[in-house]
């Protein structure tokens, strides 16, 4: 299998494919406006006509490059490319500041690779060690994971979680369309044929966060464009060497570790890398006054999410971020279905994803390193161009997967629900979590009580059940009790 | 941001109950395996429950944390009108062809946007069209041969 694995990765088209993937990535990613979920969304439909292993590895290039990539206008412009660069904005305009934001530039590619392999050695020692669990997954099992997993719409709600409670709701219900895959009773179709089989997926995701993102844009789209510096001297010094050594690889584990919960994006794998470094640090009063630690401990943060997030996805079908949720959606075009089967079924393809991951952080080390002038002239492509090409992106790529014009129209819909949501300050992430884990959630418990004949017992018969309960307890009332204790300490 | 959670919890609400109006047809538990009533349901009850959350804790907001959300500035009215257009647009994609009504949709979007002058937004807008149904009509094999004109 290694032989395969290795001809199937370590081959030009492959390398092509990675390292487009990735080169579209970091321009995505350093465009503000452009998020790493809308860069995978606008590329998926490119992939349709793709084996699985070019067009995966395609869409993982360009994710690895767009959360390295919004570091650049981060650093340059103190506006993040994409929301994970937030938390590089603190330190690294503060260089850019001085006049140094080559060197933050490069502590960002380095950091970021760091930090992307980390996490690309976390996914090849846990996913299989996670499937060969999940094998031993049965419906009770994996509908107590589909609740777990929608649990952590309570943690990833933004302000309010009422609102993070009907927008999930709202994904749910939108996977309720369609035949019903246990009685095959048509439900919420209108007698309309294009919803017999159900609202398609991937337009919505296009809808919700590619085409909502370009509509804010339009809103700044009569503001002058920043300009930017320009960029030399990328290659660390000795002394920034040592700090990306010291701080990169913890980042990348934290980063790994909560893109493994599943909706926990690279947004959050950033900030929490940043805090880290600052308590771990000596003088922490120095953050946010442009220190590298500042900039490698988010950078690597933020990356290490990329192959935390894939650990969930391949392994049960769970989704780590919104991308990875697109990625779902991807491998399901392929005809594979993400899952503990993936990893017996498919085993080169599986590993060749592992091995892919790894090419893609080298190709985004080397075209960070190499090609970063070229990145930041990227910068000054002017939305205004942009944002219509945008539309028609949206619009061809909904269009192509079913050939159905139907789809363009579900993805304006979504795209102007997206576009009101946020205005409403409501996230639209946890809408992606109950599109996938709704359905995953309610075929399971209908199936478990067949299995058992309507005896609710079933879902407290197992120690893995059990792990599962008492994990969606903690994630619900974990946040209760957290601000219940602050309220005691504030008032002591 | 009051009225907007105020609009959003009356929206949901709605949303709910009109789940549960087209579902109360559908079949049945039996023998105590739910039917494909059961889930939509209690997703239809939990989104009231959390619409009327919503409701309460927006008439418990402070008045120094009601942020008021834009929704008719002239930023936001051209929002509204590239909506508008892009509903014009994907009507008559099907219609016209996709390199005629996506090169006119460009070209106009360009010339409101930019300031760049109309031969520039045009040839811009051609060459974009052309390339991308090359890339997916020639390379990728999408369909994209419809309508009147091409």
């Amino acid at each position: 299998m290694l032989l395969s694995v290795l001809s199937s990765v370590f081959n030009l088209k492959i390398f092509f494919f990675i390292i487009l993937g990735v080169f579209t990535g970091i321009s995505i990613g350093a465009l503000p406006g452009l998020t790493a979920t809308m860069g995978v969304a606008l590329v998926l439909p490119l992939t349709f006509g793709m084996d699985a292993i070019p067009g995966i590895l395609l869409l993982i290039g360009v994710y690895v490059g767009a959360i390295y990539g919004g570091s650049i206008s981060a650093i340059l412009l103190r506006t993040p490319g994409t929301p994970a660069a937030a938390a590089t904005v603190l330190d690294g305009y503060e260089f850019s500041k001085r006049g140094e934001s080559g060197r933050a530039l490069g502590i960002s590619t380095v950091s970021s690779f760091v930090g992307g392999v980390v996490s690309v050695i976390a996914l090849w020692l846990i996913s299989p060690q996670l499937a060969k669990l999940a094998l031993r997954f049965s419906a009770p099992e994996f509908f107590l994971l589909a609740v777990f997993g929608l649990s952590i719409i309570a943690s990833i709600s933004g302000n309010s979680l009422a609102k993070g409670v009907l927008t999930g709701a709202l994904g749910i219900s939108l996977a309720f369309v369609g035949i019903d895959g246990i009685t095959g009773y048509p439900r919420f179709t209108f007698n309309n044929i294009n919803l017999l089989s159900g609202v398609s997926f991937i337009p919505v995701m296009i809808g919700l966060f590619a085409m909502s993102q370009a509509f804010t844009t339009i809103e700044t789209i009569f503001t002058p464009d920043q300009v930017t510096q320009k960029v030399s001297n990328v290659f660390p010094t000795k002394a920034d060497w040592k700090v990306i050594f010291k701080h990169a690889p913890i980042s990348g584990v934290i980063g790994t570790i909560i893109g493994i919960v599943p909706g926990a994006g690279a947004e959050i794998g950033a900030f929490v890398s940043y805090g880290q470094a600052k308590r771990m640090s000596k003088n922490p009063e120095r953050f946010g006054t442009g220190i590298p630690e500042g900039i490698a401990a988010p950078e690597a943060g933020n990356n290490g999410v990329t192959g935390g997030a894939l650990i969930p996805m391949l392994t049960m079908g769970v989704p780590g971020d919104a991308v990875a949720a697109i990625l779902i959606g991807a491998l399901t075009v392929q005809g594979l279905q993400p899952g503990p089967m993936l990893f017996a079924e498919h085993p080169v393809l599986v590993y060749s994803i592992f091995l892919g991951m790894f090419v893609a952080n080298v190709a985004m080390l080397l075209l960070g390193l190499s090609s970063l002038r070229l990145f930041v002239k990227v910068l000054s492509v002017p939305k205004s161009i942009l944002t219509p090409m945008i539309f028609v992106l949206c619009v061809v790529g909904s269009y192509a997967i079913n050939t159905s014009f139907f789809d363009v129209g579900v993805m304006l819909f979504f795209g102007v629900l997206g576009y009101f949501l946020q205005k409403a300050d409501a996230s639209v992430s946890p809408a992606v979590l109950g599109l996938i884990l709704g359905p995953m959630a309610e075929s399971n418990f209908r199936r478990a009580l067949l299995m058992s004949e309507g005896n609710y017992g079933i879902f407290f018969t197992s120690p893995i059940a059990w792990i599962f309960l008492f994990l969606t307890t903690i994630t619900l009332v974990g946040p209760f009790v957290g601000t219940y204790l602050k309220k005691r300490k504030a008032q002591a | 941001m009051k009225k907007a959670n105020f609009v959003v919890s009356g929206a949901f609400t709605l949303f709910a109950l009109a789940i549960i109006f087209l579902s109360r047809s559908y079949p049945p538990s039996n023998h105590g395996v739910p039917g494909p009533r059961m889930f939509p349901l209690i997703i239809a009850v939990l989104i009231i429950i959390s619409s009327a959350a919503l409701f309460i804790n927006t008439l418990r907001m402070k008045p120094e944390d009601d942020v008021p959300v834009d929704l008719t500035s002239r930023n936001v009215l051209n929002v509204y009108i590239t909506i508008a257009g892009l509903i014009v647009y994907i009507t008559l994609l099907p219609l016209l062809g996709f390199i005629t009504t996506t090169s006119i949709m460009l070209l106009l979007f360009f010339k409101w946007f930019s300031k760049y002058a109309w031969w520039k937004c045009l040839l811009i807008s051609v060459l974009f069209t052309v390339g991308i149904w090359l890339l997916f009509g020639i390379v990728l094999n999408v369909p994209m041969r419809y309508g009147v004109l091409i």
